[in-house]
C-alpha cells in the first residue's frame, strides 16, 4: 500500500507565496475551499458508521461472551470454605505447591503462569482468629519462591527472607490475627514478576464473634499481561476475563450476600467495583467498624475489603471495573437475582 | 546416423549432469529438514517466535471495522483475540484462524465506530502478543461506486492529463528555439526524468522496506527496474528501427516513462485517500498540477523539430497522463503493498532507461554534447525544477 509521507504533505503549503502565479492559483483555490475546513473534513457524521444493533456490546452477554471454560470451573475460587467457630490454638492445615502452568485466561489465550497448586489466584486459605495456621510451601517451580501472608506475624515467618528454592520446601506457622480479609503472595524477586505471573490468593481470618451468616463469595480481581510489555492485555475476576459475564453468580433476593474483595492487579495502580442497581456496605480490609454505604468502591494494588449486600430487586446485574478499560478488556460480570 | 548420435549423447549428458546439483540439493535440504532444531541445539535455544501479525489493511463499513492480517514468520499464528480502542470484541475470521507462513486472513468486527475519530484495532495471538494498528482517521472505505469511479477519473485527468496537454503547448515556442537551447531543453526533460527516477525508487525501497522480510527484499525493487528498463530498451530500439531514437519517437518513450511514473502518482494519491491518511484538498490538486505541467514541456522538447498531427499530440498527453486515472482507480480499491513496491521499481527503470535516450540524443544533436552549458544547466533546471514545484504537490 503506497502512501504520501507526512512531510511532503506538510511541506505542501510553503513555496506558495514565493511563486506569484502559484499565489495566484493557490487564492484562488482557498477562496473555493471557503468551506473547507468544515466541508472536506465532515464526512457524514453519524450515518455512515452508525448501525443499530453493531454496537460491541451486544455480544458480551450469555452464551457470545468470549469466556473459557464451563460453569463451575472456578467454583473452588468463588466459594471460600466455610468459616469455623472460634477454637483457641486450634490447628490449621494447608499445604500450597508453586507450579510453573500454562493456563487459560481467555478464548485460545495461553498464559505461562506460576501458580499456588495449578490456579491463578491460588486456593483461598481460611482461618478463624487465634487458629494456628500452618501452611507448607513445596516449591515444584523453576524459580524460587516464597509465602508472604499479610497479617501479625513473627518476622522469620514473613515469607521474605525464607526463599524456597525449586524442590525444597519452607512451613510458616502462626497465629491467624487480626480478624479481617487479607492477602497472601510469593514475595521473591522481582517481585513484580513473581506477584504478575499469578503467585497470590486470598487469606481471610474470621473474628471470634461470626460474622452474620451469608452466601459467601470471593473476588480476586487480577490482570495479565499477555506480551510482556509493562501493561495488562487482560482483567478478570477470579483468573478468567469475562468468566461471570458468561456464567452469573446466582443469589436470592432475601439473601445476605458477602463479597471478599481483593485487588491484586500489577502495573496498574487502582482497580475498582462498581455493582449496577443497587448500593452495599463495604468494610475497608474487612476490620474495624467503619462501613462505606456506596456502589462504588476503589482499591490499590494489594487492597481489599468485605461487601455487603441484599439484592433490593430481582434480575440481571452487572457488576465491574468503573475503569471502563478494565471492563472492556474482561473484567465484566453478572449477578442472577432470583427471588 | 552416427554423426547424429555422437552429437546428441553430449547434449543429453550435459543435461543430465546439470541435474546433479539440484538432486544433491534437495537431498541436502531434506536432512536439514528432518534433524528438526538439532541442530540450533548444538550452539544453544531458539529465541521464541515474535508470534506478530503483519496488518496489512483496517477498512471501515457501516456498522463494521474489517482488518486484514498476514503471518509473516515462519510458525503458525492463531488470532484468538481482538481489540478495538483497548476493548475486547467479538469478530468472526473471513479464512483461517490459524494462518500458515505468509498466509492472510481478513477479521471482521461489527463495531459502531466514529467518524472522523482515530482509532487503534489490536490483534492478539494464542500465546498473547498484541499486535496494535493505529488508524489515523476513521473514515468509510470507499467501495466501488459510479460516483466514486468518477470521482477519481476527475483527479487523473485533473492531475495528469490536463496538466501534460497545457506543457505540451510549449510546442509552438520550442519551434522557433534555436539548437542550443533546444538542446537544453532536451537536457531539462532527462533531468526531470532522472529526478522521477529516484523518487520512484526511494518510494519502491520505502514499501519494500515495509513489507514482511519473507516478501521484501531489495531484489523486488531490482527485479521491476530491471524488468522496465531492458522492456523499455527493446522498445526504443523497435521504434526507432535500431538507431538512436529521435523525433516522435523519443517523445513517445519520454511519454511512456512519464506515464508510468505518473500510474505510481495516481496510486499514491488515490491508496493515501482511501486509507484516510490524505486530505485531497486544493492544494494538493494544484500542486500536482503545476508539477506535472513540465512533464509536457519534456515531450515537446522531443518534437519540437518533428511535425506531428494534432492527433499525435493528444495522443502523447493520454500516454503521458491519462495512467494517473488507472493509478488512482487501482490505489483506490484495490492496491497490494507488494505490487506497488514492484512497480515503482518498474517505474524508476522505465524512467531511467529513457534518460538514457534522452542523453544520446542530447550527445548526437547538441552543440558541444553533453558537455555543453546548455546541457549541463538544462539537466540541473530539470531536476530544480521538478523539486520545487515537488514542494507544492506534497
Amino acid at each position: 500500500m503506497s502512501k504520501l509521507s507526512r512531510r511532503k504533505l506538510l511541506a505542501a503549503a510553503a513555496p506558495l507565496a514565493a511563486v506569484p502565479l502559484v499565489g495566484k492559483l493557490a487564492f484562488d483555490g482557498q477562496a473555493e475551499a471557503g468551506g473547507h475546513d468544515h466541508s472536506s473534513h465532515s464526512h457524514p457524521r453519524t450515518p455512515a458508521s452508525h448501525v443499530p444493533g453493531a454496537e460491541g456490546h451486544a455480544a458480551m452477554i450469555g452464551a457470545e461472551v468470549p469466556a473459557v471454560g464451563e460453569e463451575h470451573d472456578l467454583d473452588a475460587l468463588l466459594y471460600p470454605p466455610p468459616a469455623l467457630p472460634y477454637g483457641r490454638g486450634r490447628l490449621r492445615n494447608y499445604e500450597l505447591t508453586a507450579v510453573d502452568k500454562d493456563i487459560e485466561i481467555a478464548p485460545g489465550i495461553t498464559f505461562p503462569a506460576w501458580t499456588y497448586n495449578g490456579t491463578v489466584p491460588g486456593p483461598v486459605i481460611r482461618a478463624t482468629e487465634g487458629d494456628r495456621l500452618r501452611v507448607k510451601l513445596a516449591n515444584g517451580g523453576s524459580h524460587p519462591h516464597t509465602i508472604h501472608f499479610h497479617g501479625i506475624h513473627p518476622a522469620n515467618m514473613d515469607g521474605v527472607f525464607e526463599v524456597v528454592e525449586t524442590g525444597g520446601s519452607f512451613t510458616y506457622e502462626f497465629e491467624a490475627r487480626p480478624a479481617g480479609f487479607h492477602l497472601y503472595h510469593c514475595h521473591a524477586t522481582p517481585l513484580k514478576k513473581h506477584i504478575h505471573k499469578g503467585l497470590y490468593g486470598a487469606f481471610i481470618i474470621d473474628p471470634k464473634e461470626p460474622r452474620p451468616p451469608a452466601k459467601e463469595l470471593v473476588m480476586v480481581m487480577n490482570g495479565y499481561d499477555t506480551d510482556a510489555d509493562g501493561g495488562n492485555n487482560f482483567y478478570t475476576v477470579n483468573g478468567r476475563s469475562f468468566f461471570y459475564a458468561k456464567y452469573p453468580i446466582k443469589v436470592r433476593r432475601s439473601q445476605l450476600v458477602r463479597i471478599y474483595l481483593a485487588n491484586l492487579t500489577e502495573f496498574d495502580l487502582v482497580n475498582s467495583f462498581h455493582l449496577h442497581g443497587d448500593f452495599f456496605r463495604y468494610q475497608p480490609t474487612g476490620t474495624g467498624d467503619n462501613w462505606e454505604y456506596t456502589d462504588t468502591v476503589m482499591q490499590c494494588q494489594g487492597q481489599r475489603g468485605v461487601i455487603e449486600i441484599q439484592f433490593a430487586n430481582t434480575g440481571r446485574f452487572m457488576f465491574h471495573a468503573h475503569q471502563s478499560e478494565f471492563a472492556e478488556l474482561g473484567w465484566m460480570g453478572f449477578f442472577e437475582v432470583d427471588e | 546416423m552416427e554423426a547424429g548420435s555422437a552429437t546428441a549423447r553430449p547434449r543429453v549428458g550435459w543435461r543430465l549432469w546439470a541435474v546433479v546439483p539440484v538432486l544433491l540439493l534437495a537431498i541436502a535440504v531434506g536432512a536439514v529438514v528432518s534433524s528438526g532444531s538439532s541442530l540450533a541445539e548444538l550452539i544453544g535455544t531458539n529465541p521464541p517466535p515474535a508470534d506478530e501479525f503483519d496488518i496489512r489493511r483496517v477498512e471501515f463499513e457501516p456498522g463494521e471495522i474489517r482488518i486484514l492480517v498476514r503471518n509473516p514468520q515462519q510458525d503458525d499464528l492463531t488470532i484468538a483475540n481482538v481489540n478495538v480502542d483497548d476493548a475486547i470484541v467479538p469478530y468472526t475470521v473471513d479464512g483461517p484462524t490459524t494462518l500458515g507462513r505468509l498466509r492472510s486472513s481478513t477479521i471482521e468486527v461489527p463495531f459502531d465506530w466514529v467518524d472522523g475519530d482515530p482509532i487503534t484495532v489490536g490483534v492478539t495471538s494464542s500465546t498473547g502478543i498484541e499486535t496494535v494498528e493505529e488508524v489515523p482517521a476513521a473514515i468509510a472505505t470507499p467501495t466501488p461506486s459510479v460516483e466514486g469511479f468518477f470521482g477519481y477519473a476527475l483527479i487523473g485527468v485533473l492531475v495528469g492529463v490536463l496538466p501534460v496537454a497545457l506543457g505540451l503547448l510549449w510546442l509552438p515556442a520550442l519551434r522557433q528555439a534555436s539548437a542550443a537551447w533546444l538542446s537544453a531543453f532536451m537536457a531539462f526533460t532527462a533531468g526531470l526524468l532522472t529526478f522521477l527516477g529516484v523518487e520512484a525508487l526511494s518510494e519502491s525501497f520505502e514499501l519494500q522496506a515495509a513489507l514482511p522480510a519473507g516478501l521484501g527484499g531489495s531484489g523486488l525493487v531490482l527485479l521491476g527496474v530491471a524488468l522496465s528498463f531492458l522492456g523499455m530498451t527493446a522498445l526504443a530500439s523497435r521504434l526507432s528501427g535500431g538507431a538512436g531514437a529521435t523525433g516522435f519517437a523519443l517523445a513517445l518513450l519520454v511519454a511512456i516513462g512519464i506515464g508510468v511514473h505518473n500510474l505510481g502518482e495516481g496510486l499514491a494519491i488515490g491508496a493515501s485517500f482511501a486509507i484516510g491518511e490524505l486530505q485531497l484538498g486544493t492544494f494538493l490538486i494544484v500542486g500536482f498540477m503545476i508539477h506535472n505541467v513540465t512533464e509536457g514541456l519534456g515531450i515537446a522538447a522531443a518534437i519540437a523539430k518533428t511535425r506531428v498531427t494534432l492527433l499525435a499530440l493528444a495522443g502523447l498527453a493520454l500516454v503521458a497522463g491519462a495512467p494517473t486515472i488507472l493509478g488512482a482507480w487501482i490505489g483506490g480499491y484495490a492496491s497490494s503493498d507488494v505490487l506497488a513496491a514492484l512497480f515503482f521499481g518498474i517505474a524508476a527503470g522505465a524512467a531511467f532507461q529513457v534518460v538514457v535516450e534522452v542523453g544520446r540524443y542530447v550527445v548526437r544533436q547538441a552543440p558541444g554534447g553533453l558537455r555543453s552549458g546548455y546541457a549541463i544547466g538544462g539537466f540541473l533546471a530539470g531536476i530544480a525544477a521538478m523539486y520545487l514545484t515537488g514542494i507544492l504537490a506534497g
